[in-house]
């Protein structure tokens, strides 16, 4: 599954967030859902294969904590936009001084 | 709910009215943007087209529908895109507006209301609990800005 299906769940977008915060156990994730602990476990199995999280066992609980590499993908889409734009109204502003300059020609100043 | 909002902000030598011959007329607008089949009349449905971005889950077809026109002042069309028609992944807004600034003209543009997955990854990357993890990623921060 890849890093965009893995989010396009709203639960777990919402682990996600959780995880923001601190690095939590399943326990006490779950205990922000109203789903069971194998559903929330369920989902977790998803975010770690598709590379957004680490599990790590400390003593009887597994911890899942955020892995901000398997996030490099999304960050391209934030950053696309931005650049995007740029060059776009750089272009416009071509554009637009290409046409005036043009016009100028067909009717010279001052004349 | 959080939104990552862009604004940018441009300053043209050239006074509204041609700027926004460049924002209306569809020839235009493909010589600086993409294709496009845009009319200037509110809740006109166009499309843009351009490559594909199969690793963005894009398409290459924007579906837009003008929400709003202020004739050298403002132009607002909905911009969205997904990975095939039908689906829809970016849900966005964008704002054109106008101003005389002496000779020329003042823009602004704001692409705003991403929505789903990106509204809720910029978010991710707000939060302080992330920025303190972002300090061990080394790399993979240092080209995010």
């Amino acid at each position: 599954m890849d890093t965009f299906q893995a989010i396009a769940d709203p639960s777990r977008r919402e682990i996600l967030m959780l995880l923001t915060k601190d690095k939590m156990s399943i326990n006490s994730l779950a205990g922000n859902f109203d789903m069971s602990r194998p559903a929330v476990s369920k989902h977790v199995k998803v975010l770690y294969e598709a590379g957004l999280i680490l599990i790590s066992d400390q003593g009887r609980e597994r911890y899942c904590e955020l892995k901000p590499e398997g996030f490099g993908e999304i960050k391209k889409w934030l950053t696309f936009f931005d650049q995007f734009w740029k060059e776009k109204l750089q272009n416009l502003e071509n554009l637009l001084n290409e046409r005036s300059k043009n016009s100028a020609n067909f009717h010279p100043p001052g004349k | 709910m959080i939104k990552r909002d862009i604004l940018i902000k441009w300053h043209f030598s050239h006074p509204p009215e041609k700027v926004w011959e460049c924002l209306t007329e569809p020839k235009l607008i493909s010589q600086w943007l993409m294709k496009n089949d845009f009319k200037p009349i509110i809740g006109h449905r166009f499309n843009f087209y351009t490559k594909p971005i199969p690793q963005m889950g894009f398409d290459g077809i924007v579906y837009c529908e003008v929400l709003e026109l202020i004739p050298n002042k403002k132009l607002v069309y909905t911009w969205k895109g997904g990975p095939r028609p039908g689906v829809i992944g970016l849900d966005s807004l964008l704002t054109w507006t106008l101003m005389p600034d002496g000779d020329g003209t003042r823009m602004i543009l704001e692409h705003t209301g991403f929505s789903g997955w990106k509204n809720f990854v910029a978010s991710i990357f707000m939060e302080k609990g992330w920025k303190k993890i972002s300090r061990r990623m080394g790399q993979v921060l240092i080209d995010m800005k």
